[in-house]
């Protein structure tokens, strides 16, 4: 798989995941009723993926305005997905976007990058593209 | 008559300083949509991002509770898929503060295992919620909660007073349940 491509719904954010490139994007919203029907394809793709890619460049962007807390539950297991990979040789980066004045997402990134010991997470508070 | 009745309804709600009341059979599109309502009046009233954030999720958070807890539902026939559960939510300011009310039906044999959730949530201190929250955030889902112990976490950590909830009961099979949240 070259891509995968999921746009967001009103409660599900939008997926851009540019495989052959090495550049993953996820962003908007999550707050839908059952987070593992939005975020089942989110792993089941990244899997196998992440498995092939030891030795690569992999930059995953993530810029989300809000997520409920089975959402986050989710990002947690992702994150320590991507430290496993990380730690058998992907070389990976993790951008947790935020607006300088959101201190909820924030504080979200310095929670969830705690205990990451082998990818490297940036906080990055920069003004959100232009909705 | 008929005017006259639903202002002064109005009226009481405006008292209390409700900004909107829902009750009734909620679904995720219906949350959806007074989420919506909700952010774009706080917005408009310029109220700080993180505020609005705030407020925001613990009202998912209580209404996606009543979804899926509410002790009192209707399900489609055989297939379908449609389920609807009862309750109620409440916004509004009361001494410059957000507060949110939510309120369902809970089946008696829950009760005494929600309400030593929120007298834990209540007892502890911010640095202990965040702690606690944090440490749920890497446990596997407990199978019988259905993530509801990170949810009511997040609410009491999104909290600027300590939660206040009770219990009244109705029969011998239901309490009714009401958590109230102040921002």
């Amino acid at each position: 798989m070259d891509k995968l491509h999921i746009p967001a719904t009103e409660r599900s954010p939008e997926v851009d995941f540019d495989f052959a490139a090495g550049i993953l994007r996820l962003s908007g919203e999550s707050y839908p009723e059952d987070a593992s029907r939005v975020f089942g394809p989110i792993f089941g793709a990244l899997d196998p993926f992440l498995a092939g890619a030891a030795g690569r460049d992999i930059r995953f962007d993530i810029e989300m305005i809000y997520f409920n807390s089975s959402s986050a539950k989710a990002l947690m297991n992702l994150f320590q997905m991507l430290d496993r990979a990380a730690a058998s040789g992907v070389r990976l980066v993790v951008n947790w976007r935020f607006a300088p004045d959101d201190e909820t997402l924030r504080e979200f990134g310095e929670d969830f990058s705690e205990d990451l010991e082998h990818l490297a997470f940036n906080l990055v508070a920069a003004d959100a593209a232009a909705e | 008559m008929l005017a006259r009745h639903y202002r002064s309804f109005k009226h009481v709600l405006d008292e209390e300083g409700i900004i909107f009341s829902f009750s009734g059979y909620l679904s995720e599109s219906i949350l959806y949509s007074l989420g919506e309502a909700l952010r774009q009046k706080m917005t408009l009233e310029e109220t700080n991002v993180t505020t609005v954030k705030k407020v925001f999720s613990v009202f998912i958070e209580q209404s996606q509770n009543i979804i899926r807890y509410s002790a009192d539902k209707v399900t489609g026939p055989d297939g379908a898929n449609i389920e609807l559960s009862s309750g109620m939510v409440t916004i509004g300011t009361q001494d410059g503060k957000f507060f949110i009310v939510c309120a369902n039906m809970v089946r008696q044999e829950d009760v005494a295992r929600l309400r030593g959730r929120l007298e834990l949530l209540k007892g502890m201190g911010r640095e202990q919620i965040k702690a606690y929250y944090k440490e749920q955030l890497r446990e596997a889902p407990d199978e019988n909660s259905r993530g509801a112990t990170i949810g009511l976490i997040e609410i009491a950590r999104r909290a600027s007073e300590p939660i206040e909830f009770d219990f009244d009961p109705v029969d011998e099979h239901v309490s009714f349940f009401c958590l109230k949240v102040s921002i």
